[in-house]
């Protein structure tokens, strides 16, 4: 599954993009990024399935993109 | 309505005073307008613990945000007696004092446009995938905070 960060980060975690495989939820997919990179648990984000922002948990697919996504600062 | 498919708004770089000049001047054809309204937002020069501004880095999640321009256009379509919209957003490198964003409604009678357009505004900044860092005069940088 592919899985995008940006903006601060890409920075926290040093990639745009990761591919992790046998992830089968969000809980799970970002417990495991937190454990992967701790800073990522003290940053503020949404998660976007799809391009979807998902709330709570959800069930993930292997063809699900996945972004995490600091507070937006457009403008 | 008609159907409108997913715009890029995007521009690399600065938005020139001649794009937006020229982007006014193309509604001359349009006599059915009555008023129009324009945001520009500009690369403020902040200073940050003695440091100051001097651009800031925009980067997209561009699918996501094209899509979801799509959609506040069309709601703001369907709230307000629109005859024009244009909306346009920097991305890379913008420098103090240079615009990253351009907005502009047009509309029979002026306070549908200008209304339109502050809604615009606030929805593109709240809800656009989009991030800017702001380089320092040291090339350090720090991530905006929109207020």
């Amino acid at each position: 599954m592919k899985i995008l960060f940006f903006g601060q980060l890409v920075e926290v975690v040093g990639t745009k993009e990761l591919i992790i495989e046998g992830i089968t939820d969000i809980h799970a997919l970002t417990s495991s990024l937190h454990q992967q990179f701790p800073l990522l648990a003290q940053s503020k984000y949404v998660v976007a399935v799809d391009q979807e922002i998902v709330s709570g948990n959800q069930h993930l697919h292997e063809n699900n993109i996945v972004a995490l996504m600091p507070p937006f600062s457009g403008g | 309505m008609k159907e409108r498919t997913p715009k890029n708004i995007f521009i690399q770089g600065a938005i020139s005073s001649a794009f937006i000049a020229d982007s006014i001047q193309k509604h001359s054809t349009k006599t059915d307008i009555g008023g129009h309204s324009i945001f520009l937002g500009q690369v403020r020069a902040d200073e940050i613990e003695g440091k100051k501004v001097v651009a800031i880095e925009y980067t997209v999640y561009e699918e996501m945000a094209l899509q979801k321009m799509h959609e506040i256009r069309e709601a703001v379509f369907a709230e307000y007696p629109l005859t024009c919209m244009h909306v346009y957003h920097s991305l890379g490198k913008v420098a103090a004092g240079e615009i990253c964003l351009f907005v502009f409604t047009s509309s029979a009678h002026r306070k549908a446009a200008t209304e339109a357009c502050s809604v615009l505004v606030e929805r593109i900044k709240a809800e656009l995938p989009v991030w800017g860092a702001e380089i320092l005069e040291d090339e350090t940088h720090q991530w905006k905070v929109n207020q």
